[in-house]
């Protein structure tokens, strides 16, 4: 008998052996093959969690996908989760097949374990497939009810799913219902996901008012708000920011009800809560309770800037499109604003652009100390936004022009070659906004021409050069220099800058000026190849000739000061802002119907295109009267009609 | 003591290894009732099965791996996934079901063709027998052509799952079989 044992053993070895060598042979899809149909519970388990470990490397077991099926009838919650995994990941591949799944999926769904329940409601609507739906059905209909409060409030995220799969089935079922009547739920995190599923719903079916939140559920939301956890609460919160509430005294106490949420730690939800109170603000009336508002949001928002950078970010974007609404909200808290040497970049210009916005009349010193700082930083960049801010504060407050020019000429004298470029452009707007106030700086700009190098900032200098020809004592010499090199300047603004200058300082000193307008007149026109600057020049020759005092009203017009380019967006985006404070859309300051597509919609065509174009136009106009400094905070509009994030769900 | 050595030799020889058995058959045949018959001992309430249940079965100190695949037309198909290393198939049919037993024969057929079945042992349960006029085990195993197969090892089983009647001799036969 014992013999027998022993030869049988052997033959089994001898078989093992061969299969061994035919899986060799075949490659590892192979012999995991063999591994998942043993008949040892051991080995099975082994290739299951090798079979995972294959798909998250992302080789394609996607073959093996009856022989890992058959493996999730099982107690073993482990193998259990890893082959939910992995059918998550193939069902769309072998939708046939994934019926054999479904039994197992609807014995879990009455397991005993809530945890096993929950799971397989959880991953049967991940499945996606549409032969599964028919079968989901009853399991989802008892998980609905299901004493568990965690089985609930994930067979409530199902019908999402569902809805985005077959609206027929979940509508017929009467899951909407359920979900709707989930509101009321005694759990907060049921609730929460109701709500979440609820707004989804209503994206994936627009127009059709699936779900609007009422006065009834708002208390029970309320309640639940500070219960749940913080992506629940953000979804409450967002729903509530919709909401339009039916009387002043309700608006009143939803607000004082979710002041509190201001101080969470989570960054999202803190700026939910603003949006939300920014929201209200139509709806509030009272003076005192909107400045305690206002008041509150203070300090959570400056929290949120000692943060990872990322958030930083985020944060600044915000409080960008917060300021736009309030811009003195932050003006006592400038120094929270300045730039920390270890700053990444994108974080220092978010600040930078916040400062100049803060800034009020008071501060400026201080802040432009601190932008005097910035601009001996290396990044030339950085630099040049520092500078340029230093311009916007002049222009701005005249009561800081006399120290913005001082700054800027202990600049000049640093001799850095970009920095000299970037001050000289800056010092043009600043002379145009307080014509008469600096002419006692043109001498030092002047030692300082050989630096300048760059196209406009040349064209700058010429400018100056022209305006204020008498404070210069070797102007002739300076522009004779200029006029000299006039054919090697390629760039046209330079040419037109070096006729008007020339005529100017002609027109103001005869006789001075005589020879070298001449020069500069029969240059542009005779040699020039630019049509547009020999227009120009023939323009000024034939009106010298003409009238000279007719000219004198053309050339030496007093120019209107500049304005500050603004920096603010459109009235009509800056609501559609705030009103989605704290998504990706306010980080791009974009409306998020220009970059969510839905799955359904054709690809490149945004929900709603019509719409789509006017916003489109509204973020240009924002983009463009902030002329060339960039500080509208990024819009590219290079690609029109074509946003270059797209989002999917 | 040639009891005790048989025992030994029994678990040396299986050690954890299980036997696989497939419970086949139509659908409504009442497999999945046998399967818990025999891994509960009880009656348990079923609904169609959509794809498998698999249920470890210790009997007589041997653990049997049984597999009861779905029978609805449109699952038969996959039903040779599961046919790698099957030690026996226990094939169910519906003695009151006259109409469909000639889909049975075929089915049966077809499936013992199958390369990798063959080895496997065949045990068919001629089930409801329960109920009123229910054919005989002759009868089921005439309409299944059993009679004429050859190099199998089969037997045919009158059983009432919902009795639990038959069910026990039916394995005693499936463990000599594969032993």
């Amino acid at each position: 008998m014992m013999n027998a044992a022993l030869q049988t053993n052997f033959a089994r070895l001898q078989i093992m052996k061969r299969k061994v060598l035919a899986a060799l042979r075949k490659g590892e899809n192979y012999e995991l093959k063999t591994e998942l149909n043993s008949e040892y519970k051991e080995r099975r388990k082994e290739a299951v969690r090798r079979v995972i470990a294959n798909m998250t490397v992302g080789k394609d077991v996607s073959g093996l996908f009856t022989d890992v099926l058959k493996n999730m009838h099982t107690d073993d919650l482990e193998i259990k989760k890893l082959i939910y995994l992995y059918l998550i990941n193939y069902a769309k591949t072998q939708p046939d097949l994934v019926i054999l799944a479904v039994n197992t999926f609807v014995k879990d769904a009455e397991d005993t374990n809530p945890l096993i329940r929950a799971l397989a409601i959880r991953t049967m609507g991940c499945l996606h497939v549409q032969e599964v739906l028919d079968h989901l059905s009853d399991p989802l209909r008892k998980c609905l009810k299901d004493p568990s409060p965690y089985v609930r409030k994930t067979a409530v995220m199902c019908v999402a799913k569902v809805y985005d799969l077959s609206p027929t089935t979940a509508e017929e079922n009467g899951f909407v219902e359920d979900v709707r009547r989930a509101l009321s739920d005694s759990n907060p995190m049921v609730i929460s996901n109701a709500v979440t599923v609820l707004t989804e719903i209503n994206e994936m079916a627009p127009g059709q008012n699936v779900w609007r939140l009422d006065a009834k559920s708002v208390p029970t939301l309320l309640a639940a708000v500070n219960e749940c956890v913080e992506w629940g609460q953000i979804a409450i919160l967002e729903a509530l920011a919709d909401y339009t509430p039916k009387t002043e005294k309700e608006a009143e106490s939803i607000c004082e009800r979710l002041l509190p949420r201001l101080q969470h730690a989570n960054g999202s939800v803190v700026l939910t809560t603003v949006r939300l109170l920014l929201n209200y603000e139509k709806y509030v009336h009272r003076a005192d309770l909107l400045s305690q508002f206002t008041k509150k949001m203070v300090p959570p928002l400056i929290t949120l800037l000692s943060s990872e950078p990322e958030i930083q970010y985020v944060a600044l974007r915000n409080i960008n499109i917060i300021l736009q609404r309030h811009p003195k909200l932050l003006s006592k808290e400038i120094r929270v604003f300045f730039c920390k040497y270890n700053d990444p970049i994108y974080v220092k210009y978010e600040k930078l652009d916040v400062l100049v916005r803060i800034c009020s009349e008071r501060n400026t010193e201080p802040l432009l100390n601190e932008l005097k700082e910035y601009a001996r930083e290396v990044d030339v960049d950085f630099v040049r936004r520092a500078i340029q801010a230093i311009g916007r504060l002049a222009i701005r407050y005249e009561s800081s022009a006399d120290k913005a020019v001082k700054v800027l000429v202990e600049l000049l004298q640093l001799k850095v070659n970009s920095v000299v470029q970037d001050v000289v452009v800056v010092l043009r707007d600043v002379f145009r906004r307080y014509p008469r106030n600096f002419a006692d700086v043109v001498p030092t700009l002047c030692e300082h021409i050989d630096y300048v190098n760059e196209p406009d900032a040349k064209a700058a200098l010429i400018w100056i050069l022209g305006e204020y020809s008498e404070h210069i004592s070797n102007i002739s010499n300076l522009l004779g220099t200029c006029i000299e090199s006039f054919l090697e300047e390629e760039d046209e603004g330079v040419q037109l800058a070096l006729v008007n200058s020339a005529v100017k300082f002609f027109l103001k000193r005869p006789q001075q000026g005589q020879a070298l307008v001449l020069k500069a007149l029969q240059t542009a026109t005779e040699k020039c190849a630019n049509p547009d600057v020999r227009d120009r020049a023939y323009i000024y020759w034939r009106l010298l000739s003409a009238d000279p005092n007719a000219a004198r009203t053309v050339a030496l017009v007093e120019m209107p000061p500049v304005e500050l380019e603004s920096a603010n967006l459109s009235a009509p985006l800056l609501e559609e802002l705030v009103a989605e404070l704290g998504s990706v859309a306010s980080v791009l300051q974009k409306p998020s119907r220009l970059f969510v597509y839905k799955k359904a919609d054709k690809a490149g065509v945004p929900r709603d295109s019509e719409m789509a174009y006017t916003g489109l136009d509204d973020a240009e106009g924002g983009a463009a009267s902030a002329g060339d400094n960039g500080t509208t905070g990024g819009i590219d509009t290079s690609n029109e009609g074509e946003p270059e994030l797209l989002i999917s769900f | 003591m040639g009891h005790y050595v048989s025992k030994f030799t029994s678990l040396f020889a299986w050690g954890n290894r299980e036997v696989r058995i497939l419970i086949l058959g139509l659908d409504g045949a009442g497999k999945t009732t046998i399967l818990y018959r025999l891994q509960i001992g009880d009656v348990v309430s079923t609904i169609p099965t959509i794809g498998f249940n698999v249920e470890t079965v210790v009997y007589k100190n041997i653990k049997f791996q049984v597999w009861d695949l779905g029978g609805q037309t449109s699952i038969r198909p996959y039903w040779r996934c599961y046919y790698a290393n099957t030690d026996a198939v226990i094939y169910v049919v519906d003695s009151c079901d006259r109409d469909r037993i000639g889909t049975s024969r075929d089915e049966l057929a077809s499936m013992l063709e199958e390369e990798e079945l063959k080895e496997a042992s065949l045990l068919v349960f001629a089930n409801k027998q329960d109920m009123k006029g229910a054919m005989s085990s002759a009868e089921v195993s005439e309409a299944l052509g059993l009679p004429r197969l050859k190099s199998r090892q089969w037997a045919i089983y009158k059983t009432s799952a919902l009795k639990g009647e038959g069910l026990d001799e039916g394995l005693d036969w499936l463990v000599g079989s594969i032993q």
